[in-house]
Order: structure tokens, then sequence, then C-alpha cells
């Protein structure tokens, strides 16, 4: 396979990366069509390697996976475009819609929506808690997910403890208690 | 605030995530805590300005370094959200093999878990700021369900809710 141009491998990264709604697992799902089914620039091997390394490294996973497949595609310089590709227009997109929203609260009917936006986001965090904690329910470690979600709660919302420390701590639980049923 | 505190404050948080919103606890205990630089509210108006734009959900980082920062700030955050994306290619390059070792699944579960801990419980003053009302708790719950039971994306949730919002004070 002949390596992409820059512009070829950005209009890629850049329709998919900013036009999808949902988050990481929608975009990425739509990268596989275009960067395997659709281009050939990486096979279902190589996009499910870049997609479990992804899930693994610290951050935006959907950037992990765009500095990944980029690299692969085309090097060093198509980690670099796919990352910018698939991130900046819409971080200025969003820089925009902030201070739109913020001239916004002015007016009582539209401090009104964000007034019901906010209760939103707040649902919204739980069901993101859940979402993250569901999966590892199915899988014969109930219990060990609940101890540590729990665990991190109560460190958090009844001991104070700051983030970091308890992420540390779950980081040293995870590597000691290996999982079962694998 | 200095951009460039602001840049390894959300790089810190961004490091010692692994999904979604699981960097939150961290920007907030730093930026809302500790320095006091952003409201619950602002934090709250981040988040759910990054839900209604396309792209991925880490673009609350560069709203809040916006608005602990204004411009530079933007950049700062921006700059934090992409930095730790390049640890992919170390991965790819040298450890493809150990991503499946039952060692390194068990940190990532275990980070993942007790990243959903630390989210719920930044969930309360978020909730304690924003819903005072039946009708917000009402909103509130309507979009824990949509997100958490259907597939129904999560612009429209926002939408609703910011519609609901005002259909609520119409009423009342």
């Amino acid at each position: 396979m002949a390596t992409p141009s820059a512009a070829r491998l950005a209009a890629v990264f850049v329709r998919t990366g900013n036009l999808t709604f949902g988050g990481g697992d929608p975009t990425m799902a739509a990268l596989q069509r275009e960067l395997v089914d659709r281009r050939g620039w990486l096979t279902a091997e190589q996009y499910g390697l870049i997609f479990a390394l992804a899930r693994i490294t610290p951050g935006t996973n959907v950037l992990a996976f765009c500095a990944g497949a980029g690299w692969r595609i085309a090097g060093a310089a198509g980690a670099v475009v796919a990352v910018l590709g698939a991130s900046a227009p819409s971080a200025v997109v969003a820089v925009w819609l902030l201070s739109v929203y913020q001239t916004a609260a002015a007016n009582v009917w539209a401090a009104a929506g964000m007034n019901g936006v906010a209760a939103a986001v707040a649902g919204l965090m739980v069901a993101g808690a859940w979402l993250l904690i569901r999966p590892h329910l199915r899988d014969g470690n109930g219990w060990r997910t609940l101890l540590t979600a729990g665990m991190a709660f109560g460190l958090s919302a009844g001991l104070g403890w700051p983030p970091v420390p308890i992420l540390g701590a779950a980081a040293a639980l995870g590597w000691i208690w290996k999982e079962e049923g694998r | 605030m200095n951009a460039g505190l602001i840049y390894l404050l959300l790089l810190k948080a961004s490091v010692t995530s692994f999904s979604g919103l699981s960097s939150l606890p961290v920007v907030r205990s730093d930026f809302v805590v500790k320095r006091k630089v952003i409201t619950d509210r602002q934090l709250n108006t981040a988040v759910a300005v990054a839900r209604m734009t396309p792209g991925p959900l880490g673009l609350y980082l560069v709203l809040v370094g916006h608005q602990a920062g204004g411009v530079a700030g933007a950049a700062a955050g921006f700059a934090a959200m992409i930095t730790p994306a390049f640890a992919a290619i170390g991965l790819l390059r040298y450890a493809g093999q150990r991503a499946e070792q039952p060692e390194v699944r068990g940190v990532v579960r275990a980070v993942t878990l007790a990243g959903a801990g630390l989210l719920l419980a930044t969930a309360i003053p978020f909730a304690r700021d924003a819903i005072g009302t039946v009708a917000s708790a009402a909103i509130a719950a309507a979009a824990f369900a949509a997100l958490a039971f259907t597939k129904t994306d999560t612009a429209w949730v926002i939408a609703g809710a910011a519609v609901a919002g005002i259909a609520t004070r119409s009423v009342l």
C-alpha cells in the first residue's frame, strides 16, 4: 500500500473526528470503516491492536487511537496530522460555543435552558460512571468491581482524599489482584 | 492563571485517566477546590459545551483552560489533551504484546473502576449546585436514564434538557 499524502490523511481524520457526535467509540467505529474497509490503509489486525492499545493509553482514548493509526499509516508526521486533524477544529468550535453560551446566560430564557442543561450534566456524570462499571459486573468479577469503585468513592466522598493517590492505590491493587475468568 | 501551570495541571488530570470524564475529579480538585480559579458551575458548563460539540469528550479540558486563562489557557488545555495520545506510539512500538498481560489488564481495569467511583463522588457537588427543584431532579434522572439505558446521542439529551428547562420556567 502506498503511503497516503498528509492532505489525504488529514481529510479523513478532520471529517471523521470532527463530525461524529457521541465521543470516542462512535468515532473509532467510523474510522474503522474509513481506514480499514474503504481505503485499506490499515488491516483489521492492525486496527484491533491499535484500538486495544488506545484503551490502555492514558488520556483521551480516541486521540491515542488517532496517534497510533496515523503513525502506523504515515510515521511520526502521520501521527501529528491525525491527532491535530481529529481535535483542533472541534476545539475551536467548542471555544466559540462556550463564548456563545456565556453571552446567552444574561437572557432569562437562555438561563432557564442552561439550568436544565446543568441538571442534565449531573445525571450524565452518574450515567458515565455506571457505563464504566457495568461491563465489569457481567464477567465474573462483580464484587471486585463494586469494591474497587466503592473504595474510590468512599475515600473521595467520605474521607476527602485527593484523586491521584486513590488512582495510584487502585493501580497497585489491580497489579497485585489479577483478574478471574479471563 | 499562568498557561504553563494550566498545562501541567490539566496534563496531570489527563494522564491519570483512561476514559470519558474520568479526569474530571482531578480537574475539580485542582481548579475548583484547591486553587478556586473556576466554580463548579463553570466546570459544569465546560462539560455541557464539550458534550454539545462533535469530537472527543476530552475537549472540556480546552474549555477549562479557557475559563482559567483565556486563549492562552485554551491552547494549554488543548496541548494537555493531546500530549498523552502520543504515548500510544511508544506502546505500539514496544509494548503491543504486553497489552494482554494479566497485570496490565488488572491495572487498567482497577484504575478505570476507581475513576468511575471518583466520578460518582464528583457528581455530588455538581448535583448540589444544579438540582434544587423537583423539575431539575426529573431532568437529571431523565438524562441519566437516556445515557445509561438507551443509545440516544448526548447532544440530543443536552438539547432536550435545555428545552425542558425553558418549559419549566414558562409553566412555573
